[in-house]
Formats: structure tokens, sequence, C-alpha cells
């Protein structure tokens, strides 16, 4: 059926996308252009950090225009703003490296300067040298949550305290931030994959509506009485959230916002019950009312995405800790707010399975060779991890005088570490191809994503700088 | 009964050896671990906080089960003890094939093994030796080096790469090993202290984390130490002058900073943490006679160190109090900072026999200063500093590096070491004719490797081809050559 849609498409419409975003692109250069000229200071981060934004929003939107028209010259146009992006990108790690006097690794938002960097390096390779043309429509987006958490964080350079002060400390990051866009691109083909293999979509449907569970289910850790919602308190003047105590953040409820949030749960729940329900009872035809679902939900969630904004930016609240009002600001919560951006997304990629998969499946490479492309990425993330364990205990023992002290972010590099050691053995010896690789695979990533932003976020220890 | 200790001895290195079991203690670690990191540690959190956090009746049970340090407790220990051995047993039990594989290199293929390899293929050939030495060539072209092996009086060709792929996953094991060697040593023999010390002093005595004591077989004396700031005032270094004395005799000296420890008989000491002790180093004072005159003399003076003011006079500093209120008849300070300093000052004379107190500022109801012979102006005030030393000794970790070493050499062979091997065997196909069966096997990587096999096939028959055509070409003179 979709095929057939694809015919019907007047052939002008393909080039229609390319002009709009292209001109969408001119259009916020122009405008920043313009505001270039009355700072006059056309080269600094924040101008090429939002051009690399422009970028690579272009390439995002092109990729999933690619998606909904199965038009092929996106792809090239795609392919070629991500270049765009990447050099501007390039030029933001410089000059950062450059007013800083030390490579960008030193904060989180160093870190994620240089990790959307090595995405974006990945994406071309995996699309140059593998062949893996769509890949960009999982990691651009990515890259975008990237950017605009980048504009959220504190920007400024800070001199770096004795313990960071240490030629170790480059080599560390630098093999962490190589080892998780790796392990970044495994899981990008891993899902693939999946859709090469001619998974069934409702399995796609109960994993996007799980992922939406978990995220909805982390930011309701901290629904409050009353239906509020907790978020850290922010103080503008110093940039940074409000400590009680040294590693106790002030949290102020917003009122109301927690029985959104609720709402929202229930919406993004709903089809992975329908789907449950579906297998037990044998009935496919729920699975298109949970189809339906995921629509209402994905409306749900951009409301509350708004809601949150405009509650959230800028606000002042009460606090169940202090007497007072406390302002907050969108800085005080990028987890939050990431994880609802990232929550639309991964439904609107639902959608685009659901609509175009004959093209995505046109387009990628063989259940094979993807598979074997997964391991090779993977078999190049493993040494890194473990290089940049090492580094790591290295370091630790330089500075600390103890090489492993089972610091959160040490156990939970450790764990990344066993979970693709498994995948391994059970490749080699065991012979797993296909489907449980990417299984594993995509565990792998999740494991690294909670030990890159969990960890920092919801566990203290010793890398609470990073 | 012997037969069923046995039995169950087998049993039991079965299960230990199988990768079943490896995986899912594996998969305990990790829930472990990760738990480990969720649940609130002791050895890293206040008392206050593990009350706070919990429950009396969660916080018994948490660590009742060891929970609460969950890294150290003996279940934790056993569990990576039962991985070590579940490596090992794994290690033992695939070891002597493997081995046999590396020793004996499989050299002459039989027929089975030329029927079911999956690359091959049959090159038709005129005559054996031709087409065994045009084979070598090929072989050499493709800088491979052909080993020529005779086995029931039939001559083929063999050649391998990278023979060293196939133990690298023995390698990535032993170096798993021996990190894990290095952390139980370390758990047993090494031991992390704290000496803090202000300049000039010294100390063989270290502070262990658990609170007992520990005496260095040497003595460590802090020369000098320091912090600098950055503009914004936050610290840029801290760095501590130390000096080792060993039997009396002062052997090493070095300045250390954060990030480079001094190392003695294998002993670190680290820069942890650097503070004010509240007490005066030294205090510069101008000193001018009360009566008559005199030219004011600049003195430093340090706590309870009387300085001679002249042969009859001297003065020393009784007290100094960082941030002082006065109050119920006392003066005492309310903080170590030095916010609100004051100076007590005895001032003696030795003829008169009188000590008058001296108080700068001068505090109404304690200070005598206009009783005094000299008066005193403060100049320069340096606070007295410690440096905390972070003090370690790990006699385990140099197998963890060497291990670390060994792994990253591992795991490049096991990832990137491709091991490959070709046989050419010159047999009559099933039609009967003399062909030339060349066959090749990679244990990874291996579409890249039928690339290198098809390449190596085009070499060896264009060899034969050229060899041919030459064949020809004489043939072709020697007709002319009758016909002429």
């Amino acid at each position: 059926m979709a095929r057939a849609r694809v015919e019907q498409q007047p052939a002008t419409t393909g080039t229609m996308l390319v002009v709009l975003v292209g001109l969408g692109v001119a259009f916020l250069l122009f405008m920043a252009f313009l505001n270039v000229v009355k700072t006059g200071n056309l080269l600094n981060e924040s101008n090429l950090l939002y051009a690399a934004l422009i970028f690579y929003a272009g390439a995002g939107a092109l990729y999933l225009g690619f998606g909904v028209t199965g038009t092929e010259s996106y792809v090239r146009f795609a392919s070629l703003a991500t270049w765009a992006g990447l050099l501007a990108n390039t030029g933001a790690v410089a000059h950062r490296w450059y007013e800083a006097g030390h490579p960008p690794f030193a904060s989180i938002y160093e870190m994620l300067l240089s990790f959307v960097w090595t995405l974006a390096v990945l994406t071309l390779i995996a699309e140059k040298k593998f062949g893996v043309k769509v890949i960009g429509t999982v990691t651009m987006p990515v890259a975008i949550v990237g950017v605009v958490l980048m504009q959220l964080l504190r920007t400024d350079v800070h001199p770096l305290v004795p313990a960071l002060q240490s030629t170790w400390l480059h080599v560390h990051v630098t093999l962490a931030m190589l080892a998780y866009a790796a392990c970044a691109l495994s899981f990008a083909l891993a899902m693939m994959f999946l859709i090469q293999d001619k998974m069934r979509t409702e399995t796609f449907l109960a994993a996007t509506s799980a992922f939406g569970v978990a995220t909805y289910a982390g930011i309701l850790t901290r629904f409050e009485k009353w239906g509020g919602l907790s978020v850290a308190a922010w103080n503008p003047e110093q940039k940074s959230e409000v400590f009680l105590a040294k590693g106790v953040r002030l949290f102020v409820v917003i009122p109301d916002l927690g029985f959104l949030m609720m709402m929202v749960l229930a919406a993004v729940a709903a089809p992975l019950v329908l789907y449950l329900v579906s297998r037990w009872k044998q009935d496919e035809s729920l699975i298109n009312t949970a189809n339906r679902v995921v629509f209402v939900s994905i409306l749900l969630q951009v409301l509350a995405l708004v809601f949150f904004l405009l509650r959230a930016r800028d606000g002042s609240y009460g606090s169940l800790d202090a007497e007072g009002l406390f302002p907050t600001s969108l800085a005080a919560s990028p987890f939050i707010l990431s994880g609802l951006v990232g929550g639309i997304f991964v439904s609107l990629l639902y959608l685009l399975l659901l609509w175009r998969r004959e093209d995505l499946e046109r387009m990628l490479p063989s259940t094979d060779d993807l598979d074997r492309i997964t391991y090779k990425t993977i078999a190049i993330a493993f040494p890194l991890l473990t290089l940049m364990i090492a580094a790591g205990a290295y370091w630790a023992n330089r500075t600390w005088g103890s090489y492993w002290s089972w610091d959160p972010k040490e156990t939970w590099a450790a764990i990344t570490w066993l979970v693709y050691a498994g995948y391994l053995h059970m490749r080699i010896t065991r012979g797993w191809r296909g489907r449980r690789a990417a299984y594993f695979a995509i565990l792998g990533f999740a494991v690294v994503m909670f030990t890159f932003f969990g960890v920092t976020y919801l566990l203290n220890g010793m890398h609470a700088y990073a | 009964m012997a037969g069923t200790l046995r039995k169950a001895g087998r049993s039991i290195w079965q299960t230990l050896s199988s990768i079943k079991t490896g995986v899912i203690l594996l998969i305990i670690v990790v829930i472990v671990s990760a738990a480990g990191t969720l649940i609130l540690q002791r050895p890293v959190t206040d008392p206050d906080e593990m009350q706070r956090a919990y429950s009396p009746q969660m916080l018994r049970l948490l660590d009742t089960l060891g929970l609460t340090d969950a890294f150290h407790a003996w279940w934790f220990v056993l569990l990576l003890a039962l991985v070590s051995l579940s490596i090992v047993a794994a290690s033992i039990q695939r070891f002597p094939n493997a081995w046999r594989f590396y020793a004996r290199p499989y050299k002459s293929p039989d027929e089975t093994f030329r029927k079911v390899l999956a690359t091959q293929k049959q090159i038709a050939i005129a005559d054996e030796k031709a087409g065994l030495a045009a084979a070598e060539r090929a072989f050499q072209r493709m800088r491979l080096k052909p080993e020529q092996v005779a086995k029931n009086h039939r001559v083929s060709l063999f050649a391998e790469r990278n023979r060293i792929s196939v133990m690298a996953v023995y390698i990535v094991h032993a170096s798993l090993l021996l990190i894990f060697l290095g952390g139980i040593v370390d758990a047993l023999y090494g031991w992390r202290g704290f000496v803090a010390l202000t300049r000039g002093q010294q100390s063989s005595q270290v502070e262990m984390h658990d609170g007992s004591g520990h005496t260095l077989p040497f003595a460590i004396r802090c020369d000098g130490a320091g912090q600098e700031n950055y503009a914004d005032g936050s610290p840029k270094k801290w760095w501590s002058n130390l000096a080792v004395l060993d039997g009396g005799r002062e052997v090493v000296r070095k300045e250390i900073v954060v990030n480079d420890p001094l190392v003695y008989r294998g002993i670190r000491f680290y820069q942890a943490s650097y503070g004010s002790t509240g007490k005066v180093d030294k205090l510069i004072l101008a000193a001018s006679p009360a009566k008559g005159r005199g030219d004011a003399k600049e003195i430093a003076l340090g706590e309870n160190d009387p300085v001679q003011l002249d042969s009859d006079t001297s003065v020393r500093l009784a007290e100094f109090i960082p941030d002082y209120v006065v109050g119920d008849g006392q003066v005492y300070t309310r903080s170590r900072d030095v916010e609100n300093p004051a100076a007590h000052l005895i001032v003696e004379s030795k003829s008169a026999g009188k000590a008058v107190n001296v108080w700068l500022p001068p505090i109404p109801g304690f200070e005598q200063n206009a009783a005094s012979p000299y008066t005193f102006e403060a100049k320069n005030l340096q606070m007295g500093y410690f440096t905390g030393l972070e003090v370690s000794h790990e006699p385990g970790q140099w197998a963890v590096w060497a291990g670390v070493i060994l792994m990253g050499f591992g795991l490049a062979v096991v990832f990137y070491l491709v091991h490959m091997r070709f046989w050419v065997v010159p047999v009559l196909d099933a039609r009967g004719r003399l062909v030339l069966w060349v066959g090749g096997a990679a244990n990874k990587n291996k579409d890249a490797f039928e690339e290198r096999f098809q390449k190596l096939v085009g070499e060896i028959e264009s060899e034969l081809k050229v060899r041919s055509e030459a064949q020809i070409r004489v043939q072709e003179e020697e007709t002319s050559l009758a016909g002429a």
C-alpha cells in the first residue's frame, strides 16, 4: 500500500521539501547573520553551534521527509546538510578548545559538544563506507537533542580544578566519547537491522510504548502531593542550581504538572497494554486501536512539553523544603526536557516505520550486512571501552591513590563493559546472530546512556563534575 | 563411593566451565553492582544521611544483607572468586583443543575436508610440478610464505598468517585474571590512610581510614605547601614540598601536586587537601621603644617562641585568636577563619621581673599596653597551613597494569588479527582431470577474506597462464625450427 502511495506522489513534491528545508535553513542563517552584523562577531562558538543546529535540524527534517515521501534525493541533500553541520560543529569545537586552552572534555556541556561531533562523523562514515544511507534518521535527532541540551547547560569556560589537570583526562574522555559514539552507532544499526529483518511493527509499538512509560515514570519520580511536579530551583545570577547542602539540590513544586504527566503516562502506556491484550486474546484489531492511541499520545506529549516549557521557563514556585518562592528555569531540568523531547521523537519514529516501511527497507543494506556492521562497530567500541576504563583507573590512581573505588560511574562503566562482553561471548561461542544480537546491542546502548546521563544526575560520586 | 564423588566432581567441573554458568554469574555481578550504586554505601556516606534515607528496619535489613557495603561484602568477594574460577575452568576446558590447533596446524587437507570447506576453487593444470611452482610464486606475490608439505608421497602447499589469533582469547582471559589477582593482593595487603602535616613538621604515623594507626618505616617531612588560585578565586593548584627521611638521612625530595604523587618504597603520597590550621605561622611586627628614641625593628613571632627585643626585654606570642569576641570576661574565638584577629603578646623584662600583657588590637579590660616598654604595630600575618596527604600502598597494582596492557594487546589481536589459512593440493577431479585444489579459511571477517582468496586464485591462474604461454612459445619455436 505504501508503495502505491509513493507512485501516486507527483515528482515535484520531492523538490518541494528540499526547497522548503533549504529556504528554512537560509532564513534562519540570514536571521542569525543579521544578529551577527549587529554584534559584529561572526565566528564565535554560539554562532557556530547555532549553525550546526540549523544544519543538523535540516538534515533531520530531510531524513524524516524521506521517510514520509520516499523520495531518494532527500537523502543526498540530508547528507550534504550533515556535512555542513559537521563543519560548523568542528568550528565550535575548535573555538572552544582555543578559548579554554584545553580540549573540550571538562564539563558535561563540553562532553556533549564532543559527543555530537563524533556522532556526526560516525554517521557520515556509516553512510559512505558501509552504505547505510538512512542511519541519519536515528542519529541526527540524537545530535539535535544534544545541541539543544547544550544551549541550556552552562556554557561559560571553567578553569580546570586541580584534579582535572592531567593528560589522562583527555585520554580518558576522548576514549569515552569515541566508545559511546560507536555504541550509539551500533544501536542505530541494530534498529535498522530489526526493520530490515521484517520484525513486526507491533513489536516496535510495544518497545516505543515501553520507552515512553520508562521516560514518564522517571519524570514522575518527582511527583508531589496534590498533583505537583518537583523541579530543581535555579539561581539565574550564578547560572546554577540552588543547593541546600553539598550535593543536595533545592526543589520547587510546579502545581498541576504532575497530573498532566500522569495523564500522558496513561496515554503512552495504553498501546503497550493493548498490545499485550491483543497477544493474549489473539485479536489483531486491537493493534489498530493501539496505533490510533499513539496519535493521541503524541498530541498529549506535545501538550505536556508545551505546558512544561511555559511553566518551567523562568517561573517562580514554592518549595517543600524552604520558605518563599524560588525561580526555576529550563536549564535546571535538562533531563526532564530531553525526556519529553525524546519521547515525542521516538513516537514519531514509530509512525515513520508504520507508514514508510517499504521505502526504508529499500534503502537499507541486507540483514546480513547490517548484522555484520553492527558487530564491527561493537568490535570497535569494546576495546575503546576497555581502554577508557583503564585510562580512567590509571588517572584515578595518580589523583586519588586508588585505581578502583566502586564509584557509581566506575561501576556503571564496568557494567557496560560486562554487557558488551556478554554480547561478544554469546556471538562468538553461541553463534548468536541477527535479532538476539540486535537486542543485545540495543540493551548495551541503553546502559551506555544510563552511565553517561543517569549516573551523573541520579547518583552522586567522584564524577560529580562531569 | 569414590565413583559418585568423581561423578559429582565432574559435574561440578562441567557446570563451572560452561558458558552458561559464566553468563549467569556475570548477570548476577551486574545486578549486584547496579544495586550497590543505587543503595547508599556506608564507606562513602554520612551516617546521618543513611539514617535519613532509610527506616531503621530497612537499614537493619540492608546492613544484615551487606547491601550497604556491597562491594566489600564477603558474598561479593565470593561472587568475584566464582567468576574467576569460571573463567579458569572454561579456559582449561577449551585450551587443549585450541592448543592442538595452534601447535599442530592442519597442513595437508584430506578428502572430507576438501569436500566440505566453504571457500575453495579448482584450477585445471597440465603438470603437477609446474602447477605447484606457479602456486608457490602466487603465494609469494601475496606476501604469504608457502610451505611444501609432503604426505603419503604427495606434495601440497600450505600458508597461513596470524596464527596467534587463535590463542588471543586466552590472552584476554589471562589478563582479566591478572587484574583480579592484583585486586586481591591489594585487598589483602594494601592499605590507605591519611597524614596531615604543617610546614616543617615530620611524621611517620599514618591514620588509616578505619581509624587505626600505621607506622611507616621512614618519616615524611613537609617543607612547604600552598595553593594557587585562578583569577575568579577557584583553586588552580595545590602543592607540597615533601622530603623523605630514612634512617635519619634525607633520601628523596619532591614537590607534589594533585596529579603527581611522591613514591617511596612502594608507598605513595598524594596531595589530597589543603587548609588553614587556625594557628599562626608568623606574625610580623614592628617594635619601637615606648620611651626615648630608637629605631623600630621588625620581628617575626611564632606561637610561644620568644624573641629578644634588647638585652633586658623579650616578647612572645602567648595566644592568637583568629576571630575574636569578648564575653563573660573572656576573649574567645568564633571560628577558625581569620576574620577578626587578635594577638596576645607578653612582654617580659628580666631586671624588673615583670610581665606585661599586650593586646593587638587593644582590648579594654585585658590590655596593659601603656605599661609596655615597647609599642607594637602589626605588619603582616602568615597563618599556618596544613597539607593533607593521602597515603596508599598498593602492592598489587603492577599486576593490574600488566593485566591492562596484556588485555589491550589481546583484544587488538582478538578483534583485528585474522587467522587465515590457504592450501593448494594437486588432485584428480571428478572427471579424472588433473587440477589444483585451492582452499582457504579465516576465523573472522570472512567477506574481506573471500576477496583475498579470489585474488590468490587469480594470481595462480595468471602465473599458470604466463607459464603455459611461455611453453607454447617454446613449442612454437621448436616446431618452426623443425620446419626449417
